[in-house]
């Protein structure tokens, strides 16, 4: 991989070297995948949205406008993208499922017994802690998990968020605000399954 | 470290970005104090997607091999057949319901408009029938009179 920037890239691609757009995808793929990991659990959908997201990118790139970075565009890209289809599955279950898999159970009293750093640890060998994790984010109404996605795995600011998803300050706060409420009661609940099971 | 500070490390300790010395510091507080240690637990739940790296190996075992861009590579779920069928799904009813609305407007105006007879047939109509048409009608207009009505 060249050491180019992006917008030396762009300009590239926009000449008509297409294949500079290859490089480009391959710079911000991991980025682009793990964000939206973030907002599906599977896979699969994951790679097919970063995936349409580059094709959007490419496709729009003369409308880039090099005042912003590329990556930011590109994030506004793929986040509208996720929330296009978070709303899109309409499967807002609000409250939790009760249906455990035995992992997920184990987590749950892991989660309530194991030392701050043991679980810190153990989180990143376990797969139910992520599954569960994602569980307890699909309860959230898509524009909450939007705004808690964004400010806390993204740090954006606030103003950041409202300029991404063309929503007011405002907006932004009350979802951020609803979000964290919404989130602290399931993961409540939960945390009481694993000290009762 | 008071209780605000501890909770706004959270974050840092779950990506490991904290000093030892930060970290122990944050650790002895949730030692020794319920609520932020009931409070990390909490955050813990949902911290694996929202604070993780998202490279566990757990993850990485089950994924596929990065594939390098390609217009064509175009994700089915973006261009599948059956979108494009819910799509025409969405648009048959509209479209049925403005076919019917044109349809009744044209029949309701076609009603009131047209003539029953073709013009030949008005034409030929005698001219007593005409008259006789008319002096039921309360709302005809009133003929003017003749020499003859007057001398009668």
């Amino acid at each position: 991989m060249s050491d180019k920037p992006d917008e030396e890239l762009i300009t590239e691609v926009l000449g008509g070297q297409t294949d500079a757009f290859t490089e480009l995808a391959a710079r911000h793929r991991p980025r682009v995948e793990r964000l939206c990991r973030r907002f599906f659990s599977d896979e699969e959908m994951a790679r097919d949205i970063a995936q349409e997201s580059f094709i959007r990118a490419y496709t729009a790139l003369a409308t880039y406008r090099a005042e912003m970075p590329f990556g930011g565009w590109l994030r506004a890209i793929v986040v509208n993208l996720c929330y296009d289809e978070l709303r899109r599955r309409r499967r807002r279950p609000e409250e939790l499922v009760g249906d455990f898999s035995a992992p997920e159970v184990q987590w749950m009293q892991t989660a309530h017994v194991a030392s701050p750093e043991d679980l810190v640890g153990e989180a990143e060998e376990r797969r139910e802690a992520y599954d569960l994790a994602h569980r307890l984010l699909d309860t959230l109404k898509p524009e909450d998990r939007m705004v808690m996605v964004l400010k806390e795995s993204e740090d954006l600011s606030v103003s950041e968020i409202a300029e991404t998803l063309g929503w007011s300050e405002a907006k932004v706060k009350i979802r951020a605000f609803r979000a964290r409420q919404a989130l602290r009661k399931q993961a409540e609940r939960m945390l009481a399954m694993g000290r009762s099971r | 470290m008071n209780c605000f500070e501890a909770r706004q490390e959270f974050p840092a300790l779950w990506r490991k970005t904290l000093t030892a010395a930060r970290r122990d510091d944050l650790l002895a507080h949730l030692k020794g104090c319920e609520k932020c240690d009931h409070a990390f637990r909490v955050f813990a739940l949902t911290a694996p997607v929202l604070y993780g790296e998202m490279e566990q190996p757990a993850l990485r075992a089950s994924r596929p091999v990065r594939r390098e861009f390609s217009l064509a590579d175009r994700p089915s779920r973006f261009v599948s057949p059956s979108r494009e069928v819910s799509r025409l799904n969405q648009w048959l009813p509209m479209a049925a319901a403005a076919a019917i609305f044109v349809f009744a407007t044209s029949a309701a105006y076609l009603s009131v408009r047209t003539p029953n007879d073709s013009i030949g047939e008005a034409l030929s109509v005698p001219e007593s029938s005409m008259t006789s048409d008319t002096t039921g009608d309360p709302l005809a207009p009133e003929m003017p009179l003749t020499e003859s009505d007057l001398a009668s």
